[in-house]
């Protein structure tokens, strides 16, 4: 028997059960709040920082992000505040200028309202989204691959650099990850990585006000969770 | 000259991967480091995936996937350490030791592995140099030369009485 | 040493021990904590064993070795009862001497006391040196009685009593009363009250919970807790244990670093001390209470130190922290609500009970009660462990206990709360140190590392420091962190390499904003904290780097040159023989010149230079002459 809670979200009031995170319930009712590492079907993790809202309690607001905040009743969240997305759109220029060869990743700092990047552009081939690592060890238990290494070094790999008896070369790990999908003129060439701008979900989006989802294709084959 | 088996080391911790890090930095104190095949065994006698074996290997500064050298000099870089002058001795081994990494690295001949470690909690006799396990005070290039030095001629001795 | 089965027992086993102690007519003292012991202590000690033995006085003299004094930088220390005469810096070459003349004899030793360096007088007894006599050494003098290794000592001077009574007088309840009147607050860094937590875990949901020390102490420049633990970890365990009843636990765990070998061993005897005398264990005293520890290590990783990273290591995971929305009093070790506080914190716990909430919050201010020990390192005269009651102003702690600059140098910066806090100039040394005081001024308090800085040290080339550490430390779990802090670093580095851009330092600050906002985890929302305070108090030093190419500290190599002088040169070739890069050339007896682009910087030759000939210069200005 499901027991459910009702919460504000950008002024609207949202139904959720308990035990759903404010992200989920906010993207089921059609509030768009953009996020990278979030999959459905996989444990949520927080570590793209893209789905941070303001949880307002007490007067004061704390930035939290939504993947990991379980709905409770009377819960008053800002999703779409200028302070949100301020946030938003800088830890997606960090995102882009660290990786910028993906259409995923380029739609996401559009869709979050990145216009320029300020950092010199590195070419990263990974963004440490952690979808590939908990498509394997949660969803087909094959625990090939895991997070390797600290900080700067944080790497996906097979234990000990060698693909392990339990991959079974399902190729799941491929399909979900945001940098397989190349941008429309193909991978960039290295020192002349570049934001083009022209993704498919900047089209979509005329001026961007309220937090109503757009059904923007985010990088095609990448969809976010609202498109399931 | 017998080394306990991983087996012997994991001892009566076994199917208790809770302990995977004590079992792990007991095995770095025998072996000096943590082999793909003591990984495997350890991931065996625990019950913890081998991935997340090696995740730990890597992710703790403690533990090291690579053989290190005989003879460990470990240096201070804590802030105390730093303002009272660590750099000058992270050059200084380097140069002497040959090594190409900002950050210390074991010499090809086995004999050294430098490290730099974020505070030791000795901070009022800084800068620290640790030898092998031997806490050295008031650190300065010359001393550490001279600390070297020591190793270096010992090693050679002990090198010249085997081959008596 | 029987087991003990009530409360009884135990005071009738302190009373023997008193009197056994009472009845030490002489007691040698010696530190054998880990400062001390690179000093050579260890070898000071077999040589005194065996002096004693030598003169027949092993029988009648007390050899007692103590933990941590906290006075590392005159080791090895010792004290010599009951004339407390308090020598240091000795080598076992001094024994034979201070047996027959100090021990055996009734003579001082001169050269082996303390010389005041204000004054150039020799001090007789540990209170009256300067250093000693402005603490309030509460927890610390502790440290002085007892032998960490026989649980005895700590047992004679009145251990265990604040558990005896907690068990007999005080309702769970009633403990989380006393110890939230005290004002007790986190002493590693949070400083969040402890009474407070003590409450919130009690009424968490949950047959098990847990009790945990958190002994990491990853500050560099901070060794409170390796001292406390090192020297007197009876002390946290009886404060554990103390918890333990109060919320309702029956395991703990001490989570120890590493790089603290000493800390680790003594703990360990402690527990197994403690088990065998009926102090852990099932029945503690005959109460029903079943308390047990146990000690896991830490795996070299800063990162450790934050509550939930701390609790994945002890459950056999990597240290990645979790968002706290839900709080580890309620949600902690797998799963189960946990209180998890620092050493110093559980060490005063006992005082707590022993004394009563009134007497500990007679010291301290409105908001910070109590004493608190501080790492006092840096460019001060006397460096060590200092312990003062909370509200004390930085002025005293730097200049009456720390005793002032060096080298006749001015001192520039204190920079406190380690990597966390913020540097405070010398314009601020009249704040009171205190949670609220140091958190306004854009610092903390902390876990207690004060570190001063001089003229010579580049605020800039802090920044760069502590930007570099975080980075190193990060879990890389979490973009603010492990790509902004790189940004943050890569900012900084270009402005001390020269290639600084007035517009970066808005970027940066945009750049501060959005790792302290966005950061999952206290590491990366207070990594920012050290750009922040330097920006705020040294923003001229950012200037000069940026606008002239200028370091005015002399630190930043990209735009310093080494220079000799060749009028005070005399071509002595000390400085040639110790570059490490080749970059000296000249003949001997004429003037050395250093080749600018083989020189690395890193200041090797001006360390041996006796004619203060080699100068730093930068942005065509010299810094000053070495």
């Amino acid at each position: 028997m499901l027991q459910y809670v009702t919460l504000t979200i950008d002024g609207a009031k949202v139904r959720a059960p308990k035990g759903t995170s404010v992200l989920d319930a906010a993207v089921h009712d059609g509030i768009c709040i953009p996020h990278l590492c979030h999959t459905p079907d996989l444990s949520d993790i927080g570590a793209c920082r893209l789905c941070i809202v303001e949880h307002v309690r007490n007067g004061t607001s704390k930035i939290t992000a939504s993947c990991t905040l379980l709905v409770q009743e009377g819960m008053m969240i800002r999703a779409n505040s200028d302070r949100a997305r301020k946030l938003r759109r800088n830890v997606a220029e960090l995102l882009l200028t660290e990786a910028p060869n993906s259409r995923a990743i380029q739609d996401i700092a559009l869709r979050c309202g990145v216009k320029e990047a300020r950092y010199p552009f590195r070419n990263n081939d990974c963004v440490l989204c952690g979808r590939c690592v908990r498509t394997c060890t949660e969803l087909y238990r094959g625990n090939a691959i895991g997070f390797v290494g600290r900080g700067k070094n944080r790497h996906v790999e097979y234990p000990f650099g060698t693909r392990p008896d339990t991959c079974v070369l399902c190729r799941a790990c491929i399909t979900v990850c945001p940098m397989s999908i190349p941008p429309c003129d193909g991978p960039m060439k290295r020192g002349e990585e570049r934001f083009c701008g022209k993704c498919e979900s900047q089209l979509q989006i005329p001026q961007y006000e309220s937090g109503d989802c757009v059904r923007c294709d985010l990088g095609r084959g990448f969809s976010c969770a609202r498109h399931r | 000259m017998s080394q306990p088996s991983i087996e012997t080391i994991v001892g009566d911790r076994k199917s208790q991967p809770h302990q995977l890090i004590e079992v792990l930095q007991d095995i770095q104190e025998v072996y000096s480091y943590i082999s793909q095949e003591a990984a495997t065994a350890v991931s065996h006698y625990l019950g913890v995936p081998l991935i997340e074996v090696f995740r730990s290997a890597s992710f703790y500064k403690a533990l090291s996937l690579e053989p290190r050298g005989k003879n460990v000099i470990t240096l201070c870089t804590g802030t105390a350490c730093h303002v009272r002058g660590s750099n000058p001795l992270l050059d200084q081994a380097q140069a002497l030791l040959k090594l190409d990494h900002d950050h210390g690295g074991t010499t090809k001949d086995g004999l050294f592995t430098v490290e730099c470690v974020n505070c030791l909690g000795a901070c009022a006799i800084g800068p620290i140099a640790v030898l092998n396990g031997v806490y050295h005070p008031h650190m300065t290039s010359a001393k550490l030369t001279s600390l070297i030095a020591a190793v270096r001629e010992a090693e050679e001795m002990r090198g010249t009485d085997a081959q008596t | 040493m029987p087991r003990l089965k009530a409360i009884t027992e135990l005071f009738d086993l302190r009373a023997q021990l008193q009197a056994a102690r009472a009845a030490e007519k002489t007691v040698i003292t010696v530190c054998g904590g880990t400062g001390c012991q690179a000093s050579k202590s260890l070898a000071v000690i077999d040589e005194i064993r065996a002096e004693l033995k030598r003169q027949q006085l092993d029988a009648s003299v007390k050899l007692r070795i103590t933990g941590c004094q906290g006075f590392c930088e005159n080791g090895p220390i010792m004290v010599i009862d009951p004339r407390n005469l308090f020598y240091c810096r000795i080598v076992p070459e001094d024994v034979k001497e201070i047996i027959s003349q100090s021990v055996a004899g009734t003579e001082v030793i001169e050269r082996l006391l303390y010389t005041d360096p204000a004054t150039g007088k020799k001090i007789r007894t540990e209170a009256e040196i300067p250093f000693y006599r402005a603490q309030d050494r509460v927890l610390l003098s502790q440290n002085r009685q007892i032998d960490p290794c026989a649980i005895e000592d700590y047992v004679a001077i009145g251990g265990y009593t604040a558990l005896a009574k907690v068990l007999t007088e005080f309702a769970p309840e009633a403990v989380i009363a006393e110890i939230g009147a005290s004002g007790l607050r986190g002493r590693g860094g949070g400083g969040f009250p402890t009474g407070k937590k003590w409450a919130s875990c009690r009424a968490a949901a949950g047959d098990e919970k847990y009790v945990v020390c958190n002994a990491d102490e990853g500050d560099p420049g901070a060794y409170m807790d390796r001292s406390v633990l090192e020297g007197n970890p009876h002390a946290v365990l009886e404060g554990m244990a103390i918890g333990a009843w109060a919320i309702g636990a029956e395991q703990g765990y001490v989570y120890v670093r590493k790089e603290y070998p000493l800390a680790v061993a003594h703990s360990r005897q402690a527990i197994t001390q403690a088990r065998e005398i009926g102090l852990l264990g099932a029945n503690i005293l005959g109460s029903g209470f079943n308390f047990d520890v146990q000690v896991a290590r830490g795996g070299g990783a800063f990162i450790c130190g934050e509550s939930t990273a701390l609790m994945a290591s002890v459950e056999g995971k990597v240290g990645e922290p979790r968002a706290k929305d839900v709080h580890t009093v309620e949600d902690g070790l797998w799963h189960r609500p946990t209180t998890l506080n620092n050493v110093e914190t559980w060490a005063n716990c006992p005082s707590i009970i022993n004394n009563g909430a009134h007497w500990f919050a007679s010291k301290g201010t409105e908001g910070s009660k109590g004493t608190k020990i501080f790492a006092l390192t840096g460019q001060v005269r006397n460096t060590g462990l200092v312990e003062v009651a909370m509200g004390t102003p930085l002025r005293r702690i730097i200049f009456d206990i720390g005793g002032g600059a060096i080298n006749g140098r001015a001192i520039k910066a204190v920079q406190t709360g380690g990597p966390s806090g913020g540097c405070l100039p010398a314009s601020l040394f009249d704040l009171s140190v205190d949670f609220e005081t140091l958190e306004k001024a854009g610092s903390m308090v902390g876990s207690g590392g004060m570190v001063v800085m001089d003229e010579k040290t580049c605020m800039v080339d802090v920044a760069k420091y502590f930007l570099a550490f975080l980075l190193d430390e990060s879990c890389g779990k979490c973009v603010p962190c492990r790509i902004g802090i790189d940004r943050m670093l890569e900012i900084i580095t270009d402005i001390s390499e020269g290639r600084g851009r007035p517009e970066q330092i808005p970027l940066l600050e945009e750049l501060v904003e959005t790792v302290q906002e966005t950061s999952l985890c206290a590491l990366g929302k207070t990594a920012p904290n050290p750009v922040i305070s330097t920006l705020r108090y040294f923003r001229d030093e950012y200037l000069a780097h940026i606008r002239e190419k200028r370091c005015p500290a002399g630190v930043c190599r990209e735009l310093i040159a080494y220079v000799i002088d060749g009028e005070k040169c005399t071509g002595c070739g000390v400085c040639l023989r110790a570059c490490p890069y080749e970059a000296i050339k000249g003949a001997k007896k004429e003037p050395h010149i250093i080749d600018a682009l083989a020189c690395r910087k890193c200041g090797i030759c001006s360390e041996g230079c006796k004619f203060e000939a080699i100068t730093i210069s930068s942005g065509g200005v010299p810094c000053y002459s070495m």
